[in-house]
């Protein structure tokens, strides 16, 4: 490095942190704004308090939940709730408060993760489907009509039936689960944000961005992309519940997680047997799936009265 | 009209290839395949023997001529016989179907029954405690799993208070009191979740119409409220609402496989996870099949019947 290059060096890195420190600030404040918004809807606060302390719950397990969740023990089984064992025990003595947290970690993680996928997949197949139009589009959207077909759980009953007859274990089963609900997910996604692209391909803006010479690819993913992510940010919310829901239901249908995993699907029908001598076993994972799945459902729906303001007269 | 109607059956094509090409994939990915199935209960693992069976069954044909005769035959009915009971798939499933119609068309009307009257109340007094009662308990009644719900409601009426059977089901047309008494659970853990879907959207579409111009100019006639929410505005608020509802229809056909599961309901969703336990992989083709098949043409005439009912809509 010549003595001429150095100066020019630091001035480069003072450059990048300025720039760096000027975007935070922006994000900072695009943040604040996001409070203030919030907190106009009733229901979006509400949502977003119990999505805070439910991601909290799911960071913090390791620290606080108070016992393995695996751990049996026989003299201790079906206990009410006690100093020792904050929910009580289940059927083989193992402590329902930590496998409650462990389990919803691990759900939370799936859902998560599934709905990324969805939309990892979904739009950019929707955006270039809407923006190229013509046959590829009349092909694309019969296909994910085809896919939209599968009614209920039936897919993910497919999907998960291939999961079990090639054996998969541990994490990658979790990972076709997450496969199997994020593509589920893709037809929806791709349809949505196809609408969205169909409507902004009018405007003027876009018209603007190919006089100055853009390619198509450039206009539809860094022109078009930010202008719909709204409506997709609302649907992603609320499909985090009904992931959430369907996950606990294929586990309580027995094909979901294998046993000793703690999990609210299989921890629920597998205290149907005690349903008469201990009914409280039962009521804490269903209580857990409500809470969840209505956190999201409440945060996605303020939310969407935020995102569009016609709708919020409603 | 009768060019839309064509064309959209036209577009049935695709979608049903879609259809039939996943469910046909599924069984395609399979680890080992029907062979192994047969010489594992026949004991005999001898290559001759293999390759003969092969071309019995085709399978040393390329796998798009199987295909191809797989739809051949199951566009004819024919699905092959199930791996269980040696049955014919196609009967199995029959015998699934009334049960599995029963209990979704109770259940759609049941829920229709409490969410129309709330979702309209809550439109009419919109902003008042009835309006949040009836948003709070719908948004609670999605976020509710319905296998949770129904479990709490066998805890509730079988086991404590013994007045319903936990699970059963015997046919309407042998005996129709009879079978009521195993419908009711069921049909209200299906009704119950449906409801909380339904109130949401008879109060937006109401709040939707109550908007409209026509509205103030009914008011302005001096008509009383009561007839101008009745005998118009419910009447086009209505319209979204029944659509919605055969859709959900269509989709509780395949969609109460847990619920089935639970009361021991012998439709055809639980004949499907059955089929999944015992490995019976025909039947679950068949089955998923079957029902991918009634959900697009059920969302085929509702839209048919949409536009039909509201012919303001763009035929596009």
């Amino acid at each position: 490095m010549t003595e001429l290059e150095a100066p020019k060096l630091a001035d480069l890195d003072e450059g990048r942190a300025s720039a760096i420190a000027r975007r935070l600030a922006r994000y900072g404040i695009t943040l604040s704004n996001a409070w203030y918004e919030l907190r106009k809807s009733r229901t979006a606060s509400i949502g977003l308090v119990m999505l805070v302390l439910l991601f909290g719950a799911c960071l913090a397990t390791p620290w606080i939940a108070t016992q393995s969740p695996v751990k049996q023990n026989y003299r201790e089984r079906l206990q009410p709730p006690s100093e020792q064992h904050l929910l009580g025990t289940d059927r083989m003595g193992r402590d329902i408060y930590s496998r409650l947290l462990w389990g919803g970690r691990r759900l939370v993680a799936i859902a998560l993760l599934a709905v990324a996928f969805g939309l990892a997949i979904g739009i950019p197949y929707g955006v270039l489907s809407g923006y190229y139009g013509g046959a590829a589009d009349t092909v694309a959207m019969r296909i994910v009509d085809g896919l939209l077909a599968f009614p209920g759980l039936l897919l993910y009953l497919l999907i998960v039936t291939l999961a079990r007859e090639w054996k998969l274990e541990g994490i990658y089963n979790d990972l076709i689960l997450v496969f199997a609900l994020g593509f589920a997910f893709m037809p929806e996604v791709a349809r949505l944000s196809r609408g969205s692209v169909l409507a902004e391909k009018q405007k003027e803006y876009v018209e603007a961005s190919r006089a100055v010479g853009d390619g198509s690819l450039s206009i539809a993913l860094r022109q078009i992309l930010p202008n719909i992510i709204s409506p997709l940010i609302v649907n992603a919310t609320v499909r985090l519940g009904y992931v959430i829901l369907i996950v606990a239901a294929l586990s309580f249908l027995g094909l979901g997680t294998p046993p000793p995993t703690p999990d609210w699907g299989s921890d629920l029908s597998a205290a149907r047997d005690y349903m008469e001598t201990a009914p409280l076993i039962a009521a804490f994972p269903g209580l857990a799936i409500c809470y969840t799945v209505l956190a999201f459902n409440l945060f996605g729906d303020g939310l969407r009265d935020i995102l569009d303001p016609r709708l919020a007269e409603r | 009209m009768l060019a839309y109607v064509i064309r959209r059956i036209a577009y049935l094509v695709p979608v049903l290839l879609v259809l039939t090409i996943v469910v046909f994939t599924f069984v395609e990915l399979l680890p080992g395949n029907i062979i192994d199935t047969l010489i594992g209960t026949e004991g005999n693992d001898d290559p001759e023997v293999r390759k003969i069976l092969e071309k019995e069954y085709g399978l040393d044909q390329p796998i798009y001529v199987r295909y191809a005769k797989w739809l051949y035959r199951a566009v004819q009915g024919d699905f092959g016989n199930s791996l269980v009971t040696r049955r014919p798939v196609a009967l199995e499933l029959l015998s699934g179907i009334p049960a599995t119609v029963y209990l979704a068309i109770v259940g759609i009307s049941l829920s229709m029954l409490i969410a129309v009257p709330l979702g309209t109340i809550a439109a009419v007094r919109r902003n008042t405690p009835v309006d949040y009662t009836a948003q709070v308990s719908s948004l609670i009644g999605i976020s509710i799993p319905e296998f949770w719900f129904a479990i709490l409601c066998v805890l509730f009426f079988s086991l404590y208070l013994g007045w319903l059977p936990s699970s059963g089901y015997a046919s309407p047309f042998d005996d129709f009191w009879g079978s009521l008494k195993f419908l009711i659970l069921p049909a209200a853990a299906v009704g119950f979740r449906q409801a909380a879907y339904t109130t949401r959207l008879t109060r937006s579409s109401m709040l939707d119409e109550m908007n409209k111009e026509y509205v103030d100019t009914a008011r302005s006639l001096g008509l009383s409220e009561r007839k101008v929410i009745f005998k118009y505005t419910l009447r086009n608020a209505m319209i979204p609402t029944i659509t919605i509802s055969g859709l959900q229809l269509a989709n509780l056909l395949g969609g109460t496989v847990v619920l089935e599961s639970i009361f021991a309901w012998p439709g055809i969703g639980r004949a499907i996870f059955e089929a999944i336990l015992q490995r019976d992989y025909p039947l679950v083709q068949a089955g998923v099949l079957v029902l991918g098949v009634i959900v697009v043409i059920m969302n085929l005439l509702v839209d048919l019947t949409y536009r039909y009912l509201n012919p303001r809509v763009k035929l596009g």
